[in-house]
């Protein structure tokens, strides 16, 4: 996925818009906004919480306009945009303080001592899309709860990565780490996720999913 | 051609499907996985969170979101 998503010819870049916004025209600036904050919107949500996140999205833009002329084009405009969005939410988690959180270190894969798998996967590919199995709002809240409870290094990495599917190297440059670093952090995090997302089926309809880990 | 087992194949399962691997390496993977039916169910969910957590988490802008950031725009406009 790319973040900038505009077709040539059939709507201005968000290079061009973002040129234009920092030469004072503030329609491009309406149009920016009106393009982004549904992501700006979602990313806070993922990083922070939905509480939090309409005072941090209105914070980013803030910024967004203060800084625009500061974008000179060497990244792209949404990654550009992104870094600011994550450092708002990043700032607003420091400030707040880390709460405890149970730790989802118990949804790691476990293994025998020959390094075979110590049970059968669940198949979360088909409960996940089974009504009967994972009700729809259960599942997002308890999503919310799983993501919340990842190491915060952890979470960062995986919700720029793999929620709001933007490049590994998009996301190296956002958290200012090598890609590889990303990518273990993203691993980590996918292992406990999954681990926990199994445990969740598991606990709806005991071993239907397809076994105990 | 190295033999794996589960615990390896699961540690380098992140950089194989980001194509970093060696060949090499790729191939032991799927030899191992095609064998395993434990590590076939294992990827498949691997595979897998992402897209469930991505779609469980899924949002809309508020209205009132959008109405505050709009009059916030009007302000700005000379």
């Amino acid at each position: 996925m790319m973040v900038s998503p505009s077709a040539p010819g059939l709507e201005p870049s968000d290079a061009s818009l973002a040129a234009r916004a920092a030469a004072g025209d503030t329609s491009a600036f309406e149009a920016l906004v009106e393009r982004f904050q549904p992501r700006v919107y979602r990313l806070a949500c993922r990083l922070t919480n939905e509480n939090d996140a309409p005072d941090l999205v209105q914070e980013t833009f803030l910024q967004v306009y203060r800084h625009l002329r500061s974008f000179r084009g060497e990244a792209q405009f949404g990654t550009w945009l992104y870094r600011i969005a994550t450092n708002v939410c990043l700032m607003h988690r420091r400030a707040l303080g880390r709460r405890p959180v149970e730790s989802l270190d118990q949804f790691l894969p476990s293994f025998t001592e020959d390094g075979r798998h110590a049970a059968m996967p669940a198949d979360l590919q088909s409960a996940s899309t089974a009504d009967d199995v994972f009700d729809r709002q259960l599942l997002a809240a308890k999503a919310r709860d799983g993501i919340a409870r990842l190491p915060e290094l952890y979470r960062d990495a995986f919700v720029l990565r793999d929620l709001e599917d933007l490049p590994t190297s998009d996301v190296a440059r956002i958290l200012d780490i090598e890609p590889a670093t990303v990518r273990q952090r993203v691993h980590r995090a996918r292992l406990m996720l999954r681990g926990y997302l199994q445990h969740l089926v598991i606990s709806q309809h005991g071993t239907r999913g397809g076994g105990r880990s | 051609m190295k033999e794996l087992v589960c615990v390896s194949g699961v540690e380098l399962l992140m950089d194989y499907f980001e194509g970093v691997l060696s060949d090499e390496m790729r191939l032991a993977i799927d030899a191992h996985v095609a064998s395993c039916p434990k590590c076939t169910a294992f990827v498949a969910s691997y595979r897998a969170t992402p897209r469930i957590l991505r779609e469980a988490t899924e949002t809309t802008v508020p209205e009132e979101l959008q109405a505050s950031l709009k009059t916030w725009l009007r302000s700005l406009e000379p």
